[in-house]
């Protein structure tokens, strides 16, 4: 009985969130969940623990954490930061064992996780929140993109003060190329080799954008750096070391700008894509109504709330605190392209055009 | 049946049962490698595609070349330093080495990521000292992210490993010798060079060893300070491989691998080899020692007392310096008034997430209870070890550097999957124990070299007159010899304690939640950048190791007995 109370107290908290604000009487679920939902959510409290895997840093991931434990009171959240590759090593590693250990798995790697989905380790589940996600939002009921964070431009405004600053992707280029002795060391952006993300940003950038690679090109004369993370870019950018860095996740820029003000974001107003962290159940999930519910959790309104709390944007638009899709097009001039939840994912994870990529991708760094 | 006949037999079991915890790894690790897959694809078929892929890659060689510059100037910087501050603090009334001794070991708390990240923020291109020094002389001559820079740090952090090994010999020298020299006026350097020195060649000789071995396995200076100017060793070139091909290509990873145990076993050999006659150097014997320090006098006191103080300072202060300031920091560099600045929201963030705290709470657990543990199992192994000129020595001597070749991460992966695939072990894999049993494999060269140094220290003779008068193997042990090298226990319990505070590589793969710990935790940290939270871990780290190091002490377990 107290499950349900809690149960419907958290929808209560979505409700509200969403501000439409239906009466809350009774039992009532929230509009579009089926009826024996709740016996979803009595199996979830008996299986008690949520496993997942997840490239979210303990840091980032703890409001959504919280906010879940707070609606599922009897579900315990093990939660792994284990990166992007790691992950994925993981759950292969498990499948092959036959000892899954993950209900969720939750990271920024969308290619990757669609290589899981690929391999039949994911399970279909079409959670009732389906229908507010953008429609290619959603892979086949199976893998669920959960955020939409742009890529941009991360700046120390003192260093910068006597420049005009890039806003769009072509004054990006006329800026590195005008600039080219006084930027000498002072740029950074992200190192496709060291990190997924950065090869997700930069390989859908090619992909999409004939310019990508005189952009790298004009970066690499300017001896720029690159960098596995975008904090540690923002540590580089901080401290002076670096003025700016192009292609960091901007979801974690415009907080950082926002705290602190020596730091500046820019979007550019031509094209600003966007990637989502996307979440699937894992095959033979250990707690698999508990994934379910999470995953309900994850992309509905109290999750996706406790996401945009911590710079995660809303992949909804109707997630009216913090950013959201609506509110990043608008900042994105109507220019932002999110990267879609699809198959085409895997075209980049196929080896030939990898090492196509990264051969193109150093022929340019040299500038 | 006798306890004598039961001597063999206990050699016999406890090695053969070492061997199979560091062939398990290591084998499947060298399987995996001629492979084209994860050994446990179905696709998975005999294939030397990996091996052929590294040696058609420029960047392995490149990698490789960086990796002997790195472990050779590693070793020209720590053995003369190392080497150098022993002297000075065990064989010479230097003022106050009752607390630089302490100090001296610092570096060696801190895993090389805490290390290096604290170069950064004080020394690195706007950390906290080059700003002041630009503000004051107009420019700072130096850049920590180069090829030199990176080994300079290296050297540096490797000094008190050396320290330890070589202290530990010099504090058994008895000083009839160097008394003679000096009394034959010599000087005190001559004496250093010509009476000293030759003494403890087989600890110097032992610690250079090692530290060419650490040199070859780096992982997270290079990491730290490598990675923005695309300097690669072969462990981050390993790191780097599994992100090229987009996903894992463990069949690489192990490819490079079997490269490291090649380059490092022949250097197990020699090491053999210079050790082959180690009773020429047992000094200990029946009759006590003692010990008269030598007089520096006023010159070489000021002398010893800089070359101390500014290695102090390039190793100690600097790191740990920038480490302390940036974990009450949130913002820093050019421009930032960092008074103004000062803040405990990076603590705060660290109590508040449950994983952070438990991997506190958890790496403590690991350090000081299997830390302890872990010492009674190298005693083990050690004392079927001592004095054993077998074939199971030989094994022995092998079982415990091959561990030393393999990287920290990849110990950690090879026993995840073991933790994975062999039933019996499967239970263990969520719990600490897993963590445990990789960590004992990791630090085991470290800590058996301790616990055998100690037990070869103990005369012959003294052990042959127990057996004479007719004590069996088992009582000679009992009474004769862990008497003897108790206080050498504790010495390696904290030395252990210590190795466990400081890993970070081989906890990324086993971790899970539950049994998160420090180092391994920064790791994953670094890969996202939260810097706040790093900072806040590596002081807690530090904290940590220097409570534990008081406590050790206090206790009554001197690091260098």
């Amino acid at each position: 009985m107290i499950d349900r109370r809690q149960f419907v107290l958290a929808s209560a908290a979505s409700a509200a969130a969403l501000g439409t604000g239906p009466s809350v009487r009774g039992q009532e679920l929230p509009a579009g969940y089926p009826a024996d939902y709740k016996a979803v959510v009595e199996k979830a409290r008996s299986e008690g623990v949520i496993s997942i895997y997840t490239s979210t840093d303990d840091v980032q991931g703890r409001p959504i954490v919280e906010a879940f434990q707070k609606a599922f009171p009897g579900i315990r959240v093990d939660y792994n930061d284990l990166g992007t590759n790691g992950s994925y090593n993981r759950v292969i590693s498990e499948a092959a064992a036959k000892q899954v250990g993950s209900d969720i798995v939750w990271t920024s790697a969308m290619d990757l996780q669609m290589v899981l989905v690929q391999k039949g380790l994911a399970e279909a589940y079409k959670s009732p929140e389906t229908g507010r996600l953008p429609v290619w939002a959603n892979f086949k009921d199976t893998l669920y993109g959960t955020t939409v964070e742009p890529v941009a431009i991360l700046y120390n405004k003192a260093q910068l003060a006597a420049f005009k600053l890039p806003q769009t992707r072509a004054e990006l280029l006329a800026f590195m190329r005008d600039n080219k002795d006084a930027l000498k060391g002072k740029l950074a952006t992200f190192d496709p080799e060291k990190s997924g993300t950065g090869f997700l940003f930069f390989s859908n950038d090619a992909k999409t954008r004939p310019d990508t690679f005189e952009l790298v090109r004009a970066f690499g004369a300017t001896e720029g750096k690159t960098y596995g993370s975008s904090g540690a870019m923002r540590e580089k950018i901080v401290s002076g070391e670096h003025w700016l860095a192009f292609n960091v996740i901007g979801s974690y820029a415009i907080e950082w700008a926002a705290k602190n003000p020596a730091l500046g974001y820019i979007l550019t107003s031509d094209y600003t894509a966007a990637f989502s962290r996307v979440a699937n159940i894992s095959k033979g999930a250990p707690h698999p109504n508990a994934a379910r519910v999470f995953l309900d959790f994850l992309i509905g309104a109290a999750g996706q709330t406790a996401l945009a709390s911590v710079g995660a944007p809303s992949i909804r638009t109707d997630v009216s605190s913090g950013l959201n899709l609506t509110r990043l097009g608008e900042m994105a001039k109507g220019n932002l392209k999110p990267i879609p939840v699809t198959s085409a994912l895997l075209e980049a994870t196929e080896p030939k055009n990898r090492a196509d990529f990264f051969r193109r991708w150093k022929e340019a760094l040299r500038g | 049946m006798s306890l004598a006949a039961q001597a063999p037999r206990f050699r016999a079991t406890v090695i053969l049962a070492l061997f199979t915890m560091v062939a398990a790894p290591a084998g499947l690790i060298i399987y995996q490698s001629f492979l084209s897959a994860p050994f446990f694809d179905e696709a998975a078929r005999p294939s030397l595609e990996a091996y052929e892929f590294i040696l058609t890659d420029p960047e392995f060689y490149r990698a490789l070349w960086t990796t002997i510059l790195y472990a050779v100037g590693l070793v020209l910087i720590a053995v003369p330093l190392g080497g150098l501050l022993a002297f000075l603090i065990t064989r010479t009334d230097l003022k106050g080495r009752g607390w630089i001794e302490p100090l001296v070991l610092v570096p060696m708390f801190l895993s090389s990521i805490v290390l290096a990240f604290g170069y950064t923020v004080a020394v690195g291109p706007s950390g906290f000292v080059t700003i002041a020094f630009r503000s004051v002389f107009g420019a700072a001559p130096w850049s920590i992210y180069t090829l030199p820079g990176i080994i300079l740090i290296g050297g540096l952090s490797h000094v008190p490993t050396v320290y330890l090994y070589v202290a530990s010999a010099m504090r058994r020298l008895p000083s009839d010798l160097e008394e003679a020299a000096r009394t034959a006026g010599a000087s005190i350097w001559r004496v250093s060079l010509d009476v000293t020195l030759p003494m403890v060649l087989p600890a110097l000789v032992f610690s250079a060893a090692l530290n060419l071995l650490l040199g070859f396995e780096t992982f997270g200076i290079p990491l730290v300070l490598g990675d923005p100017n695309g300097i690669l060793v072969l462990t981050t070139y390993i790191y780097k491989v599994n992100s090229i091909f987009g996903a894992p290509t463990y069949q690489v990873m192990a490819a490079v691998t079997v490269f490291l145990i090649l380059i490092t076993l022949p250097l197990v050999f020699i090491q053999r080899r210079l050790l082959r006659h180690a009773r020429r150097f047992a000094a200990v014997g029946g009759k006590g020692a003692r010990t008269n320090l030598l007089k520096l006098g006023r010159a070489g006191q000021a002398i010893a007392l800089s070359i101390i103080g500014l290695w102090l300072l390039v190793s100690v202060v600097l790191p740990v310096g920038g480490v302390v300031l940036r974990a009450f920091v949130e913002n820093w560099g050019e421009g930032v008034r960092l008074s103004e600045q000062w803040t405990l929201a990076n603590f705060r963030a660290v109590f508040a997430i449950e994983s952070l705290s438990r991997g506190i709470v958890n790496t403590i657990l690991l350090a000081a209870v299997g830390g302890a543990l872990a010492v009674g199992f190298y005693l083990l192994v050690g004392l079927a070890g001592h004095r054993n000129h077998g074939r199971t020595g030989t094994l022995l001597d092998y079982s415990i550097l091959i561990p030393r070749a393999l990287p920290g991460l990849i110990v950690g992966l090879a026993f995840f999957w073991l933790f994975l695939f062999v039933p019996f072990l499967v239970p263990l894999r969520t719990t600490l124990f897993s963590l445990l049993i990789a960590y004992v494999i990791v630090g085991l060269s470290y800590g058996l070299r301790i616990i055998q140094a100690t037990l070869l220290q103990v005369a012959p003779e003294l052990e042959e007159s127990a057996r004479t008068a007719g004590a069996t193997t088992f009582r000679t042990w009992r009474d004769v010899v862990i008497p003897l090298v108790r206080p050498g226990l504790a010495g390696a319990w904290a030395m252990i304690m210590i190795v466990f505070l400081r890993e970070y590589a081989t906890g990324v793969y086993l971790m899970g939640a539950g049994t998160e710990v420090i180092g391994s935790l920064m790791v994953s940290l670094l890969t996202s950048g939260a810097m706040d939270q790093i900072a806040a871990l590596s002081f807690i780290s530090i904290l940590l190791t220097a409570v534990g190091l008081t406590l050790a002490l206090r206790l009554g377990a001197k690091i260098h007995d």
